[in-house]
């Protein structure tokens, strides 16, 4: 059921990346006079060599050549030190960029609306987050400085290679058609057959990654020659993309170093034939000659780097396209009566014309304790976030004091309605970040009273630096049992008057769920609940148990009503009393 | 010879990084021969290309525009052919002896994973198993890719300094001396830089996680708020990372500039030598430019030796990791079995707990401590033979005795918490299947565990791909999809551990009655606390901690904990009803008194019934 987040097209693409450009104008513009000042300098030593040359050959005194030399020695000082600052300035400029770029990106994120979160899992954020984030980050903080530097260096080379002897630099020229050729023929290839080649590791590093997540599920079926089978078939796809990718560099490596060696040995014979007619001096042909191999590195530099852009472009694509979602919800004003919750014609559909509700009415009383049983897939998961605001119902609504849910400010709405879902997660943090969530100016007499209303001021205490100890990845690791106490004490904390229970409990091991029993007592005292529940004890000491079949409400009443009644409840029941 | 892949062997060595990389590199010694003299010709085509030069310009350009400057230019011409043609294989070398390297590596990782089981995740943590093939196989393969430039830019380096030195000793000398010196100079700045990239990368890790941790939680976090909370962190770290991240340009912008300032300077002092040289007539301007072309082409060899220095530390950090988990063995083995075979039909016996089941029937197991069930479990699949209880029997023959595969082909256990793993959903169903997946029987056992519903939420259905771990199905569909993994097996012997746990009633009911049928004549153990289960079974056993307390049907055994709640039944057969009842009911019964208040009817104490959501 996950949806795809949407990605960025071409025009929005352009449109984002200028005005992060824009944005640090000045840096840019700073940068790339710095770049090209290093840039300049580095051409002094093919130049000066030139004049040496010449000077050789005429007979200059010593003095001559060695104020040659001494000008070539403040060209690499000046050189050296602008290389220093500009490299210095590009980096910088990429950390800034591009902490601007991820901050952005995930404050997009955590105010994504409530219900394509729901919708869209979270596995395609996760890997925007890090996958995508990583590949932009080296072509950010690397990638957009060397193409500074190379394109400045191969256009003021060619400048200087005009202005020692334009007639001679025409000679490069002839480096032109395959240089071209090939580089358009490896580009065009390129992008798809490298995104092929990262797929095929990611694949085989998933396959590692369940091979060795499911070790116990892998002895137990016996599929360690299947899984050995999948690694196997794996590494011989990785064989074939890479050979895929291989085959296209080692097109377009031969092209590219003939590319530069027609042009190094026609600079020779056209130079050559003109300096035999004294059109220009040894000098000056030695000076194109040396520029001509110069200009190799910062061309291979620029190949490379469009290359890793042109892949990049894809998960800058995937990151600005989050930015995309629409709102689903438009606070008004309207301040709500009461605390009293009333859903009526509630209609809602995933996809357009199959509607999951069919027209559902239901009036909580305030203070009230409701369970909703039905089948798997009879729609009382997408009823319980209707009820809790989470999303739009597609027709109907559902209000509290007379407003509806999805116009209300999301904070306020929290004040009023909480969901909690199997689902529990730790962030990466201190046992008290985890708490503050709910309320960030949370006291710590609050926290632990909190913490007492669930049971779990205990254990807590009995951590190593208590509430200040980091949980979540990489910290002290909390049971599924203990994590899920922190989230209710986070409810207690956020203090709703109305909860919606969706299987709070559902996904936690059998063997740890007996503690979470009193914790979910302490959190419920004086609220109105509305429990989705297959178990059927819990409705059977609900005040009223509604039966959701097929995206309606069949039955509705208490416990006793309803097995008096004879209805489908009736016979579930009976069956699991079958004593 | 250059084809990209051949797996490696068994038997790697585990101990010592050197004996690890020198057994690679004995498992492909003509292609790493193939690499190094690729790598030579690469270097001394580029080496040589100063000196063509300089003829070029004393013998041709000096000469006018003669036979002599077109011969140069043709040899020039050739030199480029030749460095062009061995490019593109010497490229294809370094790519097969990186591929092999690190391919084979991660081959030897996988079949140790595959292999050891649950022992590898008990002495290495999951992280660093997965680093192996994701970071260290690839640094390791490293050495293999760049010997060839290493060695050519060694020769090379040699081959300079000698025709420096027949043309001038102290040019020579210096050539000699100065490049390792000014190598020596580089390495200074790149331990202080390395430091920094290190903080760098840790921060960035940091900011890693903490974004990851975000979304991952994103669903809570925005259910409850706290986003801006969030954000804040999330900025905080990243201008740390940014901050360390300037820290770093700042020395690596000093290496940068080192780079150029000390070969230039290097540059310089050549040609002023050379020029007093050239004007003295001692050698040809061509000679000067091609001392130009050396001093510059000689920065190549300076960085292949930093470089090799630090990929080979990387690497051998990276062989002791892959080590790590090369060396762990599983805690299964054939060593000490016999080649008896084990019989089809037969009791199950557990001596440890006194479990007996007779061939064909469908047996609960109930604990009030659901560890205690699960540990039978676990024996019965044979997971541990270092577990000091005796070894379970089927049809009088010890499980320990006979083969593993033999014992896995007859005895199948289905843990809680099974892992699904990606692929096509039918093939991932039907895990014994030799061929094409018989889609009737998958269907059929789709029915039985009233896994029907999953065809739609996976596109194409049978024929569709299951996601990672499942990712797509929700909880309660994941268990239902691998109970029908477990049934697909058709083992003799099939033991459940809580198959129904994240089911709602409903669907259990069903699933119960059919499970039962399916299972006709087949004998089966489903570890359950579910009346609607237990009403289903054959027989049920209660467990009291390690051994055996009663046995009977559910109904008998409910039926006696009412006698004995009327006193009509009286003893250790009433006090073990009633302890039967009590963990099968208990929460009926017991709910004033757990929950407090009598308000919280509505609280969910047993996740063993609980349900899924959409």
């Amino acid at each position: 059921m996950s949806t795809t987040l949407p990605v960025a097209d071409a025009a929005q693409l352009r449109t984002q990346s200028a005005a992060l450009m824009r944005r640090h104008l000045r840096g840019f513009v700073g940068m790339a006079a710095l770049q090209a000042a290093a840039a300049c300098a580095g051409l002094a030593g093919p130049f000066l060599l030139g004049r040496i040359i010449d000077g050789v050959v005429a007979g200059s005194p010593v003095s001559a050549l060695d104020q040659a030399v001494a000008i070539l020695v403040v060209a690499v000082v000046a050189q050296s030190v602008t290389v220093r600052y500009a490299q210095r300035a590009s980096m910088v400029l990429g950390e800034r960029v591009f902490a601007e770029l991820r901050e952005q990106f995930i404050e997009t994120v955590t105010s994504l609306p409530l219900s394509t979160v729901e919708k869209a899992g979270t596995g395609d954020l996760v890997s925007r987050t890090t996958n995508d984030v990583d590949r932009v980050q080296h072509t950010i903080r690397f990638g957009i400085p060397r193409v500074l530097v190379a394109v400045s260096t191969i256009a003021l080379t060619v400048v200087a290679t005009v202005l020692v002897s334009w007639v001679t630099a025409l000679a490069l020229l002839t480096a032109l058609p395959l240089l071209i050729g090939a580089v358009r023929w490896y580009l065009r290839r390129a992008t798809p057959r490298y995104l092929e080649e990262s797929a095929a590791w990611a694949a085989m590093n998933g396959t590692f990654t369940e091979s060795v997540e499911g070790a116990r599920t892998v002895e137990a079926l016996a599929l360690a020659a299947r899984r050995r089978a999948r690694g196997e078939a794996d590494i011989d796809r990785i064989v074939e993309k890479e050979s895929r990718t291989l085959t296209l560099r080692q097109v377009l490596f031969p092209a590219v170093d003939m590319a530069f060696g027609i042009p190094s040995v026609v600079v020779l014979l056209w130079g050559g034939w003109l300096a035999s007619q004294g059109h220009v001096t040894i000098g000056a042909v030695t000076t194109v000659a040396l520029y001509t191999v110069q200009l190799m590195g910062p061309v291979w530099e620029l190949i490379f780097w469009v290359d890793e852009i042109q892949v990049a472009t894809v998960s800058l694509a995937r990151i600005f396209g989050v930015s995309d979602v629409a709102p689903d919800r438009t606070a008004t004003d309207e301040e709500p009566q009461d605390e009293h919750m009333v859903a009526r014609d509630v209609e809602y559909a995933y996809r357009e014309g199959v509607p999951v509700l069919h027209g559902i009415d239901l009036d909580l009383a305030i203070g009230e304790r409701l369970a909703i049983v039905g089948p798997s897939g009879a729609g009382k998961s997408t009823f319980g976030r209707m009820l809790a605001g989470v999303h739009p119902p597609t027709a109907g609504r559902v209000t509290v004091g007379g407003v509806p849910l999805v116009h209300l400010p999301l904070e306020d709405l929290r004040g009023h309605v909480a969901l909690v879902t199997q689902e529990h997660h730790v962030f990466v943090g201190t046992v008290a970040d985890n708490l503050r969530l709910a309320r960030a100016q949370a006291t710590e007499r609050e926290m632990d009273e909190a913490l007492l209303a669930v049971d779990a001021l205990g254990w807590v205490r009995d951590l190593p630096e208590g509430l200040e100890t980091g949980v979540g990845s990489g910290g002290h690791e909390l049971t599924p049992a203990q994590a899920q106490q922190i989230a209710l004490a986070r409810l207690v904390l956020l203090d709703p008057h109305t909860l919606v229970l969706d299987e709070a409990t559902s996904l936690i091991d059998p063997r740890q769920a007996r503690d979470l029993e009193s914790s979910l007592a302490g959190v419920l005292e004086g609220r109105t609940v509305v429990a989705i529940a297959h178990r059927l004890y819990t409705a059977h000491d609900a005040d009223r148990v509604a039966v959701v079949d097929g995206g309606r409400i069949t039955e509705i009443g208490s416990h006793h009503e309803l097995v008096a009644a004879g209805g489908a409840y009736a016979r579930l029941w009976h069956s699991w009393q079958s004593e | 010879m250059l084809e990209l892949h051949r797996p490696f062997p068994d038997r790697a060595p585990t101990r010592g990084a050197g004996r690890y990389l020198g057994w690679v590199a004995a498992r492909q010694p003509a292609l790493l021969a193939a690499c190094v003299g690729f790598g030579i010709v690469n270097a001394l085509t580029q080496a040589i290309a100063p000196y063509i030069l300089g003829r070029a310009i004393d013998d041709g350009l000096g000469h006018g525009f003669g036979p002599e400057l077109w011969t140069w230019c043709g040899v020039l011409l050739g030199v480029w052919v030749i460095r062009a043609a061995n490019g593109a294989i010497s490229h294809r070398a370094d790519v097969a002896a990186w591929l092999r390297a690190c391919l084979g590596t991660v081959g030897l990782l996988d079949r140790t994973v595959t292999r050891s089981g649950e022992s590898l995740r008990r002495t290495v943590p999951t992280g660093e198993v997965l680093a192996t093939v994701a970071s260290d196989a690839p640094r390791i393969a490293e050495v293999y890719a760049f010997a060839g430039r290493f060695v050519g830019s060694l020769v090379a380096y040699v081959v300079v300094a000698a025709i420096l030195m027949s043309s001038s000793v102290p040019l020579g000398v210096a050539v000699l001396l100065g490049i390792p010196l000014v190598a020596g100079l580089l390495a200074l700045v790149v331990r202080p830089l390395q430091k920094r990239q290190a903080e760098h990368r840790e921060q960035n890790g940091r900011l890693t996680t903490l974004g990851s941790d975000t979304v991952a939680g994103l669903r809570v976090l925005r259910g409850i708020g706290g986003e801006d909370v969030f954000t804040a962190r999330y900025a905080q770290q990243s201008q740390r990372v940014r901050e360390a991240g300037v820290r770093v340009a700042g020395t690596q912008s000093i290496l940068d500039s080192l780079q150029t300032l000390l070969p230039g300077l290097f540059l310089a002092g050549v040609i002023w030598y050379g020029a007093r040289l050239a004007v003295a007539g001692e050698i040809q301007p061509g000679e000067l430019v091609a001392f130009y072309g050396y001093a510059a082409y000689l920065t190549n060899p300076l960085s292949s030796a930093t470089q090799g220095v630090s990929i080979l530390t990387r690497a051998r950090i990276a062989v002791a990791r892959v080590q790590r988990v090369l060396v762990v063995t599983p805690r299964t083995s054939d060593e000490g079995t016999t080649d008896r075979p084990l019989p089809r039909r037969g009791d199950l016996v557990d001596p440890a707990s006194g479990l007996a089941v007779a061939p064909g029937t469908f047996v609960a197991l109930v604990s009030a401590d659901p560890d205690a069930s699960a540990e039978v479990a676990t024996r019965l699949g044979r997971f541990d033979d270092s577990d000091p209880a005796p070894s379970p029997t089927l049809g009088g023959v010890r499980l320990r005795e006979v083969p593993l595969s033999r014992v896995r082909e007859r005895v199948v256990v289905s843990e809680a918490t099974p892992t699904l793993f990606t692929g096509v959903l039918a093939e991932e169903l039907d895990v014994r299947a030799t061929g094409a997946p018989d889609l009737d029987r998958v269907a059929a056992a789709l029915a039985v565990a009233d896994a029907g519903d999953v065809l739609d939420s996976v596109p194409d259905g049978l024929a569709g791909r299951l996601e990672e771990k499942g990712r797509s199905l929700s909880g309660g569909q994941r268990q239902r999809v691998a109970l029908a993994r477990a049934l697909l097996t058709e083992a003799d012997v099939l033991v459940l551990v809580e198959p129904t746990s994240a089911v709602d009633a409903h669907t259990e009911e069903r699933i119960a009655a059919s499970l039962h049928q399916a299972r006709e004549g087949r004998t089966t153990v489903v570890v359950t606390a579910s009346p609607l289960v237990l009403d289903k079974a054959d027989e049920v056993v209660l467990l009291d901690g390690p051994r055996v307390r009663a046995r009977g049907t559910h109904h008998s055994l409910m039926h006696d904990a009412e006698r004995a709640a009327r006193g009509d039944l009286t003893g250790e057969p009433a006090a073990a009803a009633v302890a039967y009842r009590r963990i099968v009911n208990r929460s009926v019964d017991d709910s004033p008194a757990e929950t407090p208040g009598n308000r919280d009817g509505a609280t969910e104490p047993d996740p063993a019934m609980a349900g899924e959501t959409r």
